[in-house]
């Protein structure tokens, strides 16, 4: 008895310490950001909470009009994920349930759409946007992401741990694959759609150069634009308040990561389901 | 049937990533004006101008070691506390969360964070580790960049090592335990096998992400310095794309540096893919 | 019969008549028709609803001119933006773009010099009220092509009440690069480590080359009309400025910083220390910061070598116009232009920012108003813009691959701060630039 209390404090204690240091910028993001500029600017760094938290926290919000920010950037994320994850679920399903002519090849030609970072297309993909007219549109920011080769190798290794005994079963009760598909594969594979909802609402959240380069008014900017628009270049920096939209805008990803936390750690694996 | 499951995905691709990219490519056999886009044709002329530079090779060399640092690191200090994560305690929920969230900072805020830390002037970490030189020395910097690299990805390895952990069959578990083995064995004999494809999986994925995904925090961090000891290809890619407009050889650095991945990547496949073991 | 064809002729002469009078000359424009223009800047913070409240009040004064303003990003952010949106078809009307950006523009054929457009519509723009850097850094083959927008210098900051403690004269900053490093030892011998410091960029570089009126680049300095070729700041004048400066690294009294704006403001801030340089527009930031901590701020003109004669040239940004637009369009631009340059709108510009308003009338108008007895540290900063003589290098260099230069000559310091001999640092450059100024010049013409 006192040996399990004795391991369990233990382990406390080393998670904690592992929490603290993993953590530790952001705190430091959270408390520089309840400090004033003066504050700041001081030397040694002043470690103690300050008293403009709400002066701080208001005018990152206000300053950039971070609420409609974050609601753009919540809109495409779930405009990116509805479509990418359905797309990828077929994919992933033509490969792993159906054997064809080029699959090797067209499997190829997935994988190295990896290696096709935006930075790499993004003048003539600002080409591509321009002649649909697309500029300054939800649609220029969101389906160009919905191909992913990473969703679909994710999803691939789930498919692939699915007892055969299911696939079996289900065409000697005569189903149509696409029932199957339905009935049987997407409810097993729920907690790998909860992690790839986490996944890709980081990417879209953090994206900073295609949206700068798709879009050209106020209402159509995302959150990371807002950061930057707190991060002046040549004028001073608040830093108190560039850390208050910082955290701020930090919140969103982390709700969706900690909702969804239990619906994917419950199996998301690249190995069979117990 | 499957290629018209196939369909929207590769509709998606053919528009938005092949073409561009291809275009891309295309343009690096091209003298382009940086405002109308004007062409010369050029050949290999860009590509011969890319080898003859000594900094691109410098920049060839520290990318390569810098993904390294970054993979070993990442891979190795995620497995551990995925280990740790892995065991029931209670209020096991918070301490994922936390141990996981700087992956939901953007690169250039963790970029952004880190030079405040470091930075010579009034940073924290400078105070408390005595010298001031971190982002100033051209033998620190780079150190402090795969510092915020790994620490930045460190949740998305714990995704993927914590939930491989929770999937090893524990009847391997408990028969090796009845071999005699002891927990240490047990882990290089057992679990370590079981987490082979998410280590080949997440040497892929940290490859890309060392070549690509860090340049937004470089540029914020360092920007390329001092004196180019922190200039990894993606990073000088960027700056003759995006500030310098050198189009031409621009995309030129991109088709070469889409074949070294490209390259890398098929050498993991053929080394460690053989040596991974799924059930 | 008669009379009829009488009036009908006064009836036609009164219809022409004023369109012989007033039609010939000037471009057939409706001014009072409706017209919609886009404005893209590269101001961030505080700075965008300053701009947004001048565009405001021209828009109160133009009911029918509707103005668009975005902020577009960093400069380079903007200037990328804009390419793409020109070859769309849709660029904004008015963009912001660095000085340095200057001389790749007047060559990237998609805008239009300013001053063409004042003579298209018969509009004279005052420029001899302008400071003369300012306008003069903007013109190029004997005209404007760009209204300066956001202008300022470096400037010396010191901490007077670290000045007392250390014996030294307070009232008196240091001018020359001597003097600087004599200050600097007599502050570190009370106390103060390393107590001149400023971030690492090239601008200060080239203003103290400026000062002993030498240029940066061949061909007078890029404006004698043809492409420059080579760069010159590898000569006597550029070794003996970072000789001085990377001397001062290696014996411990200068602090290196790195790049960026905020690291050095926020030495001087925390009292590390004791002189920086930084921008004229940082006066009132770095008063309060000094303020906060009791201590006294004073400025200065930026040093110089001893026995030179030349002046500063400005730095900052310009906005410049885009040549695919309607007549209409362009007058209302060059309306928004010609406002944002007077006094009103750049005496809020100034105040709010702490850049130089661009004219010599609005400096009277501070005057009197006493601005400067508040604020005598501006006083410095316009004085120091006053004494520069005109010549072609305190009118700035214009090179088509500054961005680049600049992140070369950044980087060779470094190199030198590491122990690379000054004048081996910048031959490598200024072969690697004269490299690269050869390929732009093939590419562009």
């Amino acid at each position: 008895m006192k040996n399990r209390l004795v391991k369990a404090a233990g382990l406390h204690g080393l998670l904690i310490i592992c929490v603290l240091i993993i953590s530790l910028p952001v705190i430091l993001a959270l408390i520089i950001s309840t400090q004033s500029e003066a504050q700041v600017f001081s030397y040694p760094p002043g470690l103690i909470p300050g008293r403009n938290m709400v002066h701080n926290y208001v005018t990152a919000w206000n300053s950039v009009n971070l609420g409609r920010m974050i609601f753009n950037s919540t809109f495409i994320a779930f405009g990116v994920i509805f479509g990418k994850v359905s797309m990828s679920l077929l994919a992933a399903f033509a490969f792993t349930h159906f054997e064809f002519k080029g699959k090797n090849l067209l499997f190829g030609l997935i994988l190295v759409t990896l290696l096709l970072p935006v930075p790499i297309r993004i003048v003539a993909l600002f080409d591509v946007i321009r002649s649909m007219r697309w500029i300054d549109t939800y649609a220029g920011l969101i389906i160009p992401f919905w191909a992913s080769a990473t969703s679909i190798f994710i999803l691939i290794q789930r498919f692939k741990v699915v007892p055969s005994e299911l696939i079996d079963a289900s065409k000697m009760d005569g189903c149509h694959p696409m029932q199957y598909f339905f009935r049987v594969l997407l409810p097993l594979t729920r907690s790998t759609i909860g992690a790839l909802v986490v996944i890709n609402f980081i990417y879209i959240w953090n994206q900073y150069l295609w949206p700068l380069m798709a879009t050209n008014s106020d209402d159509m900017r995302v959150v990371q634009i807002g950061i930057k628009m707190l991060m002046s270049t040549e004028s001073s920096n608040n830093w108190g308040v560039i850390m208050a939209g910082v955290i701020i805008t930090m919140i969103p990803p982390l709700l969706v990561f900690i909702v969804m936390q239990e619906s994917f750690m419950k199996g998301f694996a690249l190995q069979s389901e117990k | 049937m499957p290629y018209v499951l196939l369909v929207p995905t590769f509709l998606v691709l053919i528009v938005f990533l092949f073409y561009p990219a291809i275009e891309t490519f295309r343009l690096s056999f091209f003298k382009i004006h940086p405002w109308t886009g004007a062409e010369k044709f050029a050949g290999f002329y860009n590509f011969i101008k890319i080898f003859k530079n000594p900094d691109y090779m410098d920049s060839f060399i520290l990318s390569a070691i810098f993904a390294l640092a970054v993979i070993i690191a990442g891979l190795f200090f995620s497995l551990l506390v995925a280990i740790l994560l892995n065991t029931k305690l209670k209020g096991m929920r918070f301490y994922r969360s936390f141990l996981i969230w700087p992956y939901a900072l953007s690169p250039a805020i963790a970029g952004a964070l880190f030079r405040f830390l470091f930075n010579p002037a009034n940073g924290v970490l400078c105070y408390f580790t005595g010298t001031r030189t971190w982002l100033t020395s051209e033998k620190t910097a780079i150190i402090v960049v795969i510092i915020a690299a790994v620490w930045k990805n460190l949740g998305y390895n714990i995704i993927f090592y914590l939930t491989a952990l929770r999937n090893v069959p524990g009847a391997c578990l408990e028969s090796a335990s009845i071999d005699g083995a002891g927990p240490v064995k047990k882990f290089i004999y057992v679990t370590f096998a079981f987490l082979s494809p998410t280590t080949f999986f997440l040497f892929i994925m940290n490859t890309i992400y060392a070549y690509f995904a860090s340049f937004g925090l470089i540029d914020v961090l360092t920007e390329g310095g001092p004196a180019g000891s922190t200039r990894i290809l993606i990073y000088h890619l960027y700056k003759d794309f995006f500030v310098h407009s050198k189009i031409g050889y621009a995309a030129a650095e991109s088709l070469v540096l889409f074949t070294l991945v490209v390259g890398v990547t098929m050498l993991q496949f053929r080394t460690t893919g053989k040596k991974v073991h799924y059930q | 019969m008669r009379k009829k064809k009488f009036a009908a002729l006064i009836v036609a002469v009164a219809l022409f008549l004023p369109t012989i009078m007033f039609g010939g000359g000037s471009v057939d424009v409706d001014e009072s028709a409706e017209v919609s223009i886009e404005f893209w800047h590269a101001m961030s913070g505080a700075r965008i609803e300053l701009i947004q409240g001048i565009v405001d009040k021209f828009m109160e004064e133009n009911p029918n001119i509707k103005v668009d303003v975005q902020y577009t990003g960093s400069y380079n952010d903007t200037l990328n933006k804009v390419k793409s949106a020109y070859k769309a078809g849709n660029a904004p009307d008015i963009f912001h773009s660095y000085e340095i950006g200057t001389l790749g523009l007047i060559n990237s054929g998609i805008i239009s010099p300013i001053d063409e457009i004042a003579e298209k519509f018969k509009r004279e723009i005052p420029w001899d009220d302008f400071f003369t850097p300012v306008q003069s850094y903007y013109k190029y083959d004997g005209k404007h092509y760009s209204m300066p927008f956001n202008s300022s210098t470096p400037l010396i900051y010191y901490n007077k009440t670290f000045f007392e403690k250390a014996g030294l004269d307070p009232e008196n900053p240091p001018k020359t690069f001597g003097e600087i490093r004599e200050a600097a030892l007599a502050l570190k011998a009370a106390g103060y480590e390393t107590p001149v410091t400023w971030n690492l960029h090239s601008w200060y570089f080239e203003q103290m080359i400026c000062l002993q009126d030498e240029p940066f680049v061949n061909d007078k300095n890029g404006r004698s009309g043809t492409l420059p070729t080579e760069v010159v700041f590898n000569g006597p004048a550029g070794q003996k400025v970072l000789e001085w400066w990377v001397g001062m690294e290696q014996e411990g009294l200068f602090l290196d910083v790195g790049p960026g704006w905020s690291n050095h403001r926020a030495a001087f801030g925390s009292g590390e220390a004791a002189i920086i340089m930084s921008s004229s527009s940082d006066v009132n930031v770095l008063t309060a910061a000094l303020a906060e901590k009791g201590w006294e701020m004073g400025t200065g003109y930026i040093p110089r070598p001893e026995g030179s004669k030349g002046g500063v040239a400005i730095g900052g940004g310009s906005l410049w116009m885009t040549n695919n637009h309607t007549p209409e369009e362009e007058l209302a631009t060059l309306k928004l232009l010609t406002y944002i340059s007077e006094d009103e709108a750049q005496i809020a510009w100034h105040k709010g920012t702490g850049y130089f308003p661009v004219r010599k009338t609005a400096m009277d108008q501070l005057k009197a108003e006493g601005w400067f007895v508040e604020n005598p540290n501006y006083l410095t900063a316009f004085n120091q813009l006053l004494d520069s003589p005109e010549t072609l290098n305190t009118a700035g260099s214009l090179l088509g691959i500054f961005p680049e230069v600049r992140d070369m000559v950044q980087s060779a310091i470094q190199e030198m701060y590491a122990g690379k001999p000054v004048k081996e640092g910048l031959d490598e450059v200024a072969a690697k630039a004269n490299a690269s100024i050869a390929e732009w010049n093939d590419v562009i013409q």
